[in-house]
C-alpha cells in the first residue's frame, strides 16, 4: 500500500487514475500459463495485468471471480504452486513458471466434490459470487488440516468474505465433510 | 521468460536485480500484496518491473550465535511457524488473510514502509538492522533510519538481522476486520532477560512505529529481575507513558475518520500495559494467556485478537 502524506494507507484507496495507459507505459507481452494442469498460451496483453485479468478477460476462466481488486475479498482466491493467493495481488506475467489451480482443477472427486456436495446440501450457498473462491480456501484448508476445529477455520477463512450466508451454513457444510471422513 | 527489451525482468539472483535496478526506473516486485492492486488503479506506473520471485537466495532464513537473520522473500506465512523467534510469529499471525500472508514478504513490508506495517512495528522494537545491496555492494542500517530514510530506488533489500529473543515477547494490535484492512494501533513487546531491558514499539501514532524510551526506562528500574516480574501498579503507569510519549510524538498521526489521535494514543497506553503485563508477570503461569483478546475501547474500531507470544524462559 502506499502512504500518502497524511500517513493514510493504501488500502480502501479505491480511486483510479483514468489517465489512459500508453503502450509504451504498459507493452503487451506473452507467455505460458500453467493453468488446472494444462498450458495455456496469454498473447498480447499488457504486462502490468493481474493474474486475475488475465484468467477471466483472456483465458475465459469465470469462475474466478472479481469484486474488490485488492486483495481483501477471496473471491478471486486460487492455489499458486499449492500457496491460497488472491489471484488479484498476482502479476500474470510472474505467475509464468507456477502452477496455477482453480475451483475446475480441483478435480471432479475426492475432497473437493465433498466439499462442493455438502456446500450445496448445507445451504451454504445462497448468490453463489463468493463459493469458488470458498471451495479452493475449504479444499486447501481440509488437505492441510483435515481436523481444524472450528476457530481454526474462521481464521483460515478470514480471507474469504460471503455476504449472504453469515458462514454458518458454511462452517456446517465444513463440519459434515469432516464428519463423513472420520 | 519474457523476451529481451521487454519491461518485466525475472532474474534467478540478487547480483542481476541490482544490475537491473542501477538502471534506474525499475520496481521491485515480491508478493505483489501491495503493487499489484496498485497497478491495477494506476497509483504505481512503472516503467520497468523487477519481480524476485524466482531469486531463491532471498527465501532463507537462518540463526546465529546472537542473531537471526530474514531473508527479504520469506513470507509472513513461513514466519508464522517459525519457533526461534515467537514475537516475529505472534506478529506474522495477525497480518491479512491466509491470502496475505502467504504471498506478502519481509521485502515487500520494508519497500512500503507503512506507519502501521505489523512487522515494522516489531522490528523496531527489537532493533533489527536491514541489509541493502546495490551495485557497489551492500551496506546494513539500523531499521528506524531505514524507514527515516525511504527505501533508495536503485537498492534492494536483502534480508534483516534481530537479535535471538531471551525472554518473553508479544504482539498486541487493534483494527477493524484484521483481513481486510490495516492496523489502527499495535504494539510491540519485548524482554530481555540476559541484558535486563524492555524495548517496546508502537505504531499508529506517528509516521512510524515509535518507541516510547522513558516507559521503557522506567519499566527495566521496576522489574524484579530475578524473577521477570512486574507490579500491578507498574504496569498501569507503564501504560500511562506510553500513551504519555504518544502524546507527545514528533509527527503524529491526525486524526481521520474512524479514529482520533487521542483514541490512538490511549489504545496504545492499553495495549502496551496489557502487554507489559502478560510478559512481566512471573515464570509460572497459567495458559490462560494462550489466546489473547484485545477488548474494546470506546470507538468506533473494532476488536481484533491476537495470539499470545509468550516465550517461557
Ligand atoms: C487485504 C490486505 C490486508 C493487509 N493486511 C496487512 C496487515 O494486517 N498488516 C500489515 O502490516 N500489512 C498488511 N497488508 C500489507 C501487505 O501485505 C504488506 O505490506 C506486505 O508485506 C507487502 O509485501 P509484498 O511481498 O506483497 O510486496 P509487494 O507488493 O511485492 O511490494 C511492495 C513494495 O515493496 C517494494 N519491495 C518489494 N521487495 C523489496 C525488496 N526486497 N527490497 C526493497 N523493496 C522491495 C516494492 O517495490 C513495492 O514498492 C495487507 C495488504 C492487503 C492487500
Amino acid at each position: 500500500m502506499s502512504t500518502d502524506a497524511s500517513g493514510e494507507t493504501g488500502i480502501g484507496d479505491t480511486g483510479i487514475d483514468d489517465t489512459p495507459i500508453s503502450a509504451d507505459v504498459d507493452p503487451r507481452v506473452s507467455y505460458h500459463l500453467y493453468l488446472d494442469g494444462a498450458v495455456r498460451e496469454v498473447a498480447d496483453v499488457c504486462f502490468s495485468e493481474s493474474l486475475l485479468g488475465v484468467l477471466r478477460d483472456h483465458l475465459g476462466v469465470m469462475s474466478v471471480k472479481d469484486a474488490c481488486e485488492q486483495g481483501r475479498c477471496g473471491s478471486c482466491s486460487v492455489l499458486m504452486d499449492g500457496r491460497l493467493v488472491a489471484s488479484c495481488t498476482v502479476l500474470a506475467a510472474d505467475a509464468a513458471d507456477a502452477q496455477v489451480t482453480t475451483v475446475a482443477g480441483l478435480g471432479s472427486g475426492g475432497p473437493a466434490r465433498a466439499v462442493r456436495a455438502a456446500f450445496l446440501a448445507y445451504g451454504a450457498v445462497q448468490c453463489g459470487f463468493c463459493t469458488p473462491g470458498f471451495v479452493v480456501a475449504v479444499t486447501d484448508l481440509l488437505a492441510r488440516r483435515p481436523d481444524a476445529d472450528e476457530d481454526e477455520i474462521r481464521e483460515a477463512l478470514a480471507g474469504n468474505i460471503c455476504r449472504c450466508t453469515g458462514y454458518g451454513r458454511i462452517i456446517a457444510a465444513i463440519r459434515s465433510v469432516q464428519d463423513a471422513r472420520r | 521468460m519474457i523476451a529481451a527489451g521487454a519491461r518485466l525482468y525475472r532474474p534467478l539472483t540478487v547480483a542481476d536485480a541490482v544490475e537491473v535496478l542501477a538502471d534506474g526506473d525499475a520496481e521491485l516486485l515480491a508478493g505483489g500484496t501491495d503493487l499489484v492492486p496498485a497497478l491495477r488503479t494506476g497509483r504505481r506506473r512503472p516503467r520497468r518491473i523487477v519481480a524476485l520471485r524466482r531469486v531463491l537466495e532471498l527465501r532463507s532464513r537462518g540463526a546465529g550465535a546472537d542473531t537471526l537473520i530474514i531473508g527479504a522473500g520469506v513470507t509472513y506465512h513461513d514466519l508464522v511457524g517459525w519457533s526461534l523467534s515467537p514475537g516475529l510469529a505472534a506478529t506474522a499471525r495477525v497480518v491479512g488473510s491466509p491470502q496475505i500472508r502467504n504471498a506478502g514478504t519481509v521485502g515487500g513490508a520494508l519497500g512500503t514502509a507503512n506507519p502501521r506495517g505489523d512487522l515494522l512495528t516489531f522490528l523496531t522494537a527489537v532493533d533489527a538492522e536491514v541489509v541493502l545491496r546495490g551495485v557497489h555492494g551492500m551496506r546494513t542500517v539500523p531499521v528506524g533510519s531505514f524507514l527515516d530514510a525511504g527505501a533508495s530506488p536503485t537498492e534492494l533489500v536483502t534480508a534483516v538481522r534481530l537479535p535471538r529473543p531471551c525472554g518473553p515477547q508479544l504482539y498486541l494490535k487493534v483494527g477493524s476486520r484484521q483481513a481486510a484492512s490495516a492496523t489502527v494501533v499495535s504494539c510491540a513487546l519485548v524482554v530481555d532477560r540476559v541484558r535486563e531491558r524492555v524495548n517496546c514499539a508502537i505504531s499508529g501514532v506517528a509516521g512510524r512505529p515509535m518507541r516510547p524510551l522513558a516507559a521503557e526506562e522506567f519499566v527495566r528500574d521496576q522489574v524484579d529481575w530475578s524473577t521477570a516480574t512486574l507490579s500491578a501498579d507498574a504496569v498501569i503507569r507503564f501504560g500511562e507513558l506510553v500513551t504519555e510519549a504518544a502524546g507527545i510524538a514528533v509527527d503524529p498521526l491526525p486524526d481521520d475518520l474512524l479514529v482520533s489521535a487521542a483514541y490512538r494514543g490511549h489504545a496504545a497506553g492499553v495495549l502496551a500495559a496489557r502487554a507489559a503485563g502478560r510478559c512481566l508477570s512471573g515464570p509460572v503461569r497459567s495458559r490462560d494467556a494462550s489466546t489473547a483478546s484485545v477488548t474494546a475501547t470506546p470507538s468506533t474500531a473494532p476488536v481484533v485478537s491476537a495470539p499470545d507470544g509468550r516465550l517461557r524462559v
